[in-house]
């Protein structure tokens, strides 16, 4: 049978799917732990102090969990919010230029985040 | 198929609440959860460069959010993480063919369960 | 004596080219007769321009799909108490997401092209389900003897106009479709298992669930969908770690 419908990557769709899929988890189990620390058990109403946030980040796996938690939250909502999109019927031009949009900018509050994890894991060192 | 060209109205086709079954609220909940949570992340991202700004601004930013309406926005931050989680497990089970069956009463244990969290943390949030 | 109700039938009416409204008919119904009856009535007695398709009358042709209160139902099997109370108001609307062509009757040219697409079958050829025992409690009446029986699906499009997605995206293959694709295999059918897990494909659903809801024939294309996807993601994960295989598959 001769496929005319589907996109000329057909498997993509599956791949990232899967990708939503297995971030799915993770996340919950991430989230879970940034929102109970960062959240409720602060001095500050539940809120960490900067202080406290300064010091909750000097333990080593601290900032590997917050940036794992950091790709799998931007990829899981980028992935999703493109799914979104697609449901919308968009026409492939501006599919492909979403795309770049979603790849940049995904990519650009990786690095942002990546950034931001390191100045204030620094600030602990000062 | 006949969809509507105008694009506010293929979104309200969405969240067209009329003569829909229980499962289609899973989608609706689900659906609107996504993007206040994806609006929400890319907020959260933006407003934590505070942090490496010093203590000052990070003080500023700690004041603005005790403000009650910004209390209400966390609370519903937090049901709609319960909802979209709980949901996206439903969800992830059934794409590998487990209880599709019944799907339906899993997305009432998706509901019973979020009802009693958004309860739950609306206390703490507000009272406790 | 047959019990009889006075209600307030309301159809939508639209020509083509012409803005739609709702037309009211006052009449008497039995709650035991279904809503063809009634729609059919109001063409005989009060409107001879009214449209609507219908044939079999028992729920085989799936020709008679409206939306009763908003819900898609197959009108034909669909009783007036199950819908309407004495005194109460019915609706009646067309199909949504197919072009109408005339009040109630709908055009459904693009779902027939879609089942031919993914090789439905209107007889049953998968062995497994054609003998499931509801069908022959007493087994093969011969060792090897196959048996078939007309598909479930009767294309009526009730789960097409109940989707959301499909609402959205008419480019979304849809619910009875895939269903479709299920029944006729997709595995070592590699255009077809290509076609049902492309972007237009069941990454598309989001468990709604609207289509199982509606369906009157107990297809089921909301588990069928989650079926796909799984052997979808099976054979995306054969080709990972078999890239031989996935070359295969892409010839
Ligand atoms: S799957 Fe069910 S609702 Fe959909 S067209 Fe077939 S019989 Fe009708």
């Amino acid at each position: 049978m001769v496929n005319t419908r589907s996109t000329p990557k057909p498997g993509e769709s599956t791949t990232l799917w899967f990708i939503k899929f297995i971030t799915g988890p993770i996340l919950l189990v991430v989230a879970f732990i940034h929102v109970v620390i960062n959240h409720y058990v602060g001095s500050i109403g539940g809120l960490l102090s900067h202080a406290e946030v300064v010091a909750y980040y000097q333990s080593w796996y601290i900032p590997i969990m917050e940036a794992i938690f950091l790709i799998t939250v931007i990829s899981h909502s980028l992935i999703g919010l493109r799914g979104i999109i697609l449901d919308l019927k968009p026409s492939m031009s501006l599919m492909r230029v979403l795309d770049w949009v979603f790849v940049l900018g995904g990519a650009g509050f990786v690095v942002y985040g990546m950034w931001l994890l390191r100045a204030v894991t620094a600030l602990g060192g000062a | 198929m006949n969809t509507s060209p105008n694009l506010f109205a293929r979104i309200g086709r969405w969240f067209d609440p009329r003569g829909r079954s229980l499962s289609d609220y899973g989608f609706i909940l689900n659906r609107l959860t996504a993007l206040g949570l994806t609006l929400y992340l890319f907020l959260h991202l933006i407003v934590l460069g505070t942090l490496a700004q010093g203590p000052d601004a990070y003080g500023v930013f700690l004041e603005v959010i005790e403000n009650p309406i910004m209390k209400f926005g966390e609370w519903l931050v937090v049901a709609a993480v319960f909802i979209h989680g709980l949901n996206g497990i439903r969800i992830g089970m059934n794409s590998l063919g487990i209880a599709v069956p019944r799907q339906r009463e899993t997305l009432i244990v998706v509901f019973i369960l979020s009802a009693a969290a958004i309860l739950f943390f609306g206390w703490k949030i507000f009272l406790g | 004596m047959a019990e009889k109700w006075n209600i307030t039938l309301v159809i939508r009416r639209q020509k083509q080219g012409q803005p739609p409204f709702d037309q009211e008919f006052k009449m008497e119904a039995n709650p035991d007769e279904n809503v063809i009856d009634l729609v059919e009535r109001v063409w005989a007695f009060h409107d001879k321009t009214l449209n609507y398709a219908h044939a079999c009358h028992h729920s085989t042709c799936g020709a008679c799909g409206m939306r009763v209160n908003n819900v898609e139902k197959l009108t034909c099997i669909t009783p007036v108490r199950s819908v309407v109370a004495d005194g109460g108001t019915l609706r009646v609307d067309p199909m949504r997401n197919f072009p109408v062509i005339s009040d109630l009757a709908v055009d459904m040219g693009e779902l027939y092209r879609r089942m031919e697409l993914v090789g439905h079958h209107p007889v049953n050829l998968d062995r497994k389900e054609a003998i499931q025992s509801e069908f022959r409690p007493s087994g093969p009446a011969e060792p090897g003897e196959d048996f078939i029986r007309l598909s479930d699906c009767i294309e009526c499009g009730l789960c097409m106009s109940a989707c959301p997605i499909v609402g959205s995206t008419g480019d979304y293959l849809g619910p009875a479709p895939l269903a479709g694709a299920h029944q006729a295999g997709v595995k070592g059918n590699p255009g077809l298992l290509e076609l049902v897990s492309g972007v237009d494909g069941v990454w598309r659903c989001h468990s709604a669930f609207e289509c199982t809801a509606v369906c009157p024939s107990n297809v089921d294309p909301g588990w069928r969908i989650m079926e796909l996807r799984r052997i979808a993601l099976a054979e995306k994960w054969k080709s990972w770690f078999s890239p031989n295989k996935s070359a295969e598959v892409r010839k």
